[in-house]
């Protein structure tokens, strides 16, 4: 039964007045905080950095790449810090009958601004990103399942990249867009350069998610 | 045309500004207690004005009591509510997108028992409308009404708009505690076994409703002549009376609510189909057949609650019957001695082996009283596991191998469970 459930699933949720992408600007927060790597001796060893650090040497990597590739994205590019939203408390947010996001989200009524004192329009809120090997959303997401174990380990097949985010219309304050996404990149020789890929991947991804998920 | 529709929908628009977005039936109590708030102090309306435009508007309502909620006015997590709701409030977006999500705004809501909060916010021309009960994070009903610096014209269209529904007497303290722990009256566990037992009539005929009358005239049409003579006797219908009512006693067991068998007999009494112009019978005072059949049923079945005092369980049955003829034959009294031809009359088979298939209905009052409704088919003839004999081919044709026919019944019945 649940492997008949199992194609089933939404990954995205869409308010019903989501009707137009982000284009040219767009704020985000989230990423000093989202990224998390999964087995750290694996990484360490492929990436040459020591495994006392590939946490804070990885994750800032990939925010780094993550913001650029935004950046290239979105010309008009405000980074909000993390603590901007994540002094609200943690909610979840309901994508499917079994599908829930785990994330903070701004208070009905309070906006988001920058350092400035602007308010931008709409915010994208990375809630996770967990980057591992062989990794499966389902796992992290689906309510029944999240208490399996992964198996033994290994040779992995793929590098995996789970991630979460909500587009925030910071006016309304209201989730425009939600959405888990998940990414399976073929392992050869695992370098920094593949992991700056699969941020960039994971860039498109969220790009095309944002566009599909407009309701028209 | 489509401009005259457009002029139509304006002038529709204009007649009546004020707008209904949902409305999903929000309790409205006689003697209602309601609390205006407003973003800002200033409130659209009069409270005791509010208050009699309710009364003029809806005869129902009692004595009803308004007053402005300062308290949630005065409170920042529900002013940022308020404010938020104000501009995420859009024509055709459901109610569930506009739930309260702090935690100390969905509180407040929690904490209303049964008082309602009317939330009047004024955009411009129009005045945003939002209605809260306890039951919900989110506003039971909201829309728009028109601005208009007359408090009281206003708080009449605001009543007319949203508070001319029936009310309901208030529940008192008690009661509401009493309701609260109130048992679910169509709360129910499936009894491991439900037994029944009843009595029922019910009517069969050869002839199945809605098919052609020549499939079944062969049979139904057909008389017996000189005792004995008839032009088919695949059916047993060509001998005695094809449609006739019977008495039905029965019992029956249920496992779990879901499988079960069940015991029947049933008994009618057939006459035969002489055929009167043969001057044979003229010596015959009376002739017919007590049908006797005695039958197992096996039955899937499933209980729908509908009320507290009415389950319907309704099901499918599959069976077999042994069915039997006891013949009942007299000459009239002066006649001494039969002719010939009564004694050598017809013979049916000792036992005739069919089966049975329907689908039916319980329903069960008050958890004993049931009434039975049934339909289905069932058939009589020739035990089929008796071994083939190589005189098969030689041997007379079974009278009545193939005999079919439909009924439907109604019974009444006692049910328990064990």
């Amino acid at each position: 039964m649940l492997m008949g459930c199992a194609d089933s699933y939404h990954w995205t949720a869409s308010h019903p007045s989501y009707h137009k992408a982000p284009y040219g600007g767009i704020a985000v927060t989230g990423i000093e905080n989202a990224f998390v790597i999964t087995r750290s001796n694996w990484f360490a060893k492929r990436l040459e950095i020591s495994t006392d650090s590939i946490q804070i040497k990885g994750t800032e990597h990939c925010r780094k790449t993550f913001e650029t590739e935004l950046r290239k994205a979105y010309g008009n590019l405000i980074v909000l810090p993390d603590t901007a939203n994540s002094k609200f408390p943690e909610e979840s947010l309901k994508l499917d009958e079994r599908i829930f996001i785990k994330g903070h989200i701004p208070e009905q009524g309070v906006t988001l601004k920058d350092s400035a004192g602007n308010v931008p329009p709409i915010v994208l809120i990375l809630h996770e990103f967990i980057i591992g090997t062989d990794l499966k959303r389902e796992n992290f997401f689906d309510y029944a399942l999240i208490h399996n174990e992964s198996g033994s380990i290994r040779k992995p097949d793929n590098v995996s990249a789970i991630f979460s985010y909500t587009l925030w219309d910071n006016l309304k304050q209201r989730p425009l867009f939600s959405a888990v996404d998940e990414i399976q990149q073929p392992i050869t020789t695992y370098k920094l350069k593949d992991l700056t890929n699969l941020i960039q991947i994971a860039i498109q991804k969220i790009r095309k998610n944002l566009y599909e998920g407009v309701v028209k | 045309m489509k401009k005259l529709l457009v002029i139509l929908m304006i002038l529709v628009a204009w007649a009546s500004a004020s707008e209904v977005y949902f409305d999903s039936r929000f309790t409205l109590w006689k003697d209602a207690t309601v609390y205006i708030w407003t973003l800002d102090g200033n409130s659209p309306v009069n409270a005791n004005e509010f208050c009699l435009s309710l009364r003029r508007n809806n005869t129902g309502i009692g004595e009803p009591k308004c007053r402005e909620l300062g308290e949630w006015e005065r409170d920042t997590v529900a002013t940022r509510y308020g404010s938020w709701l104000s501009n995420n409030l859009e024509k055709g977006l459901p109610s569930s997108y506009l739930r309260a999500r702090h935690p100390g705004m969905a509180a407040k809501i929690q904490a209303l028992e049964d008082n309602i909060v009317l939330l009047l916010i004024p955009q411009g021309k129009f005045i945003q409308v939002a209605i809260f009960d306890e039951t919900a994070q989110e506003p039971k009903a909201a829309g728009i009404v028109k601005a208009n610096n007359d408090k009281v014209a206003l708080s009449d269209d605001i009543a007319a708009t949203f508070f001319d529904k029936r009310t309901k007497r208030r529940l008192t303290k008690e009661e509401r505690l009493k309701k609260q722990t109130e048992p679910d009256d169509l709360y129910k566990e499936v009894p491991n076994l439900k037994v029944w037992a009843g009595v029922g009539i019910g009517y069969s005929q050869a002839h199945f409703p809605l098919t052609p009358d020549n499939w079944t005239s062969s049979h139904t049409k057909s008389r017996v002549k000189n005792y004995r003579v008839t032009k088919d006797s695949v059916s047993l219908w060509n001998f005695i009376e094809d449609s006739d009512a019977f008495l039905s006693l029965y019992a029956g067991l249920t496992w779990h609510g879901f499988i079960g068998v069940e015991f029947m007999y049933r008994y009618s009494n057939r006459d035969m189909k002489t055929d009167k112009s043969d001057t044979v019978y003229r010596e015959l005072d009376h002739w017919n057949f007590g049908q006797h059949d005695i039958g197992l049923n096996a039955l899937l079945s499933m209980t729908y609650p509908i009320t507290p005092w009415l389950d319907i369980t309704p099901l499918f049955f599959l069976g077999f019957q042994y069915t039997f003829y006891v013949e009942d034959i007299g000459l009239k009294n002066e006649k001494q001695e039969p002719s010939r031809a009564y004694k050598y009359r017809i013979k049916f088979e000792d036992l005739y082996k069919g089966a049975l298939i329907g689908v039916g209905g319980q329903f069960v009052f008050k958890k004993h009283y049931g009434i039975d409704l049934r339909t289905g088919v069932s058939s009589r003839g020739r035990d089929l596991y008796v071994a083939p004999s190589p005189d098969a081919g030689a041997a007379p044709t079974t009278i009545g191998k193939s005999t079919i026919d439909c009924f439907v019944s109604l019974g009444f019945e006692y049910h328990w469970t064990l």
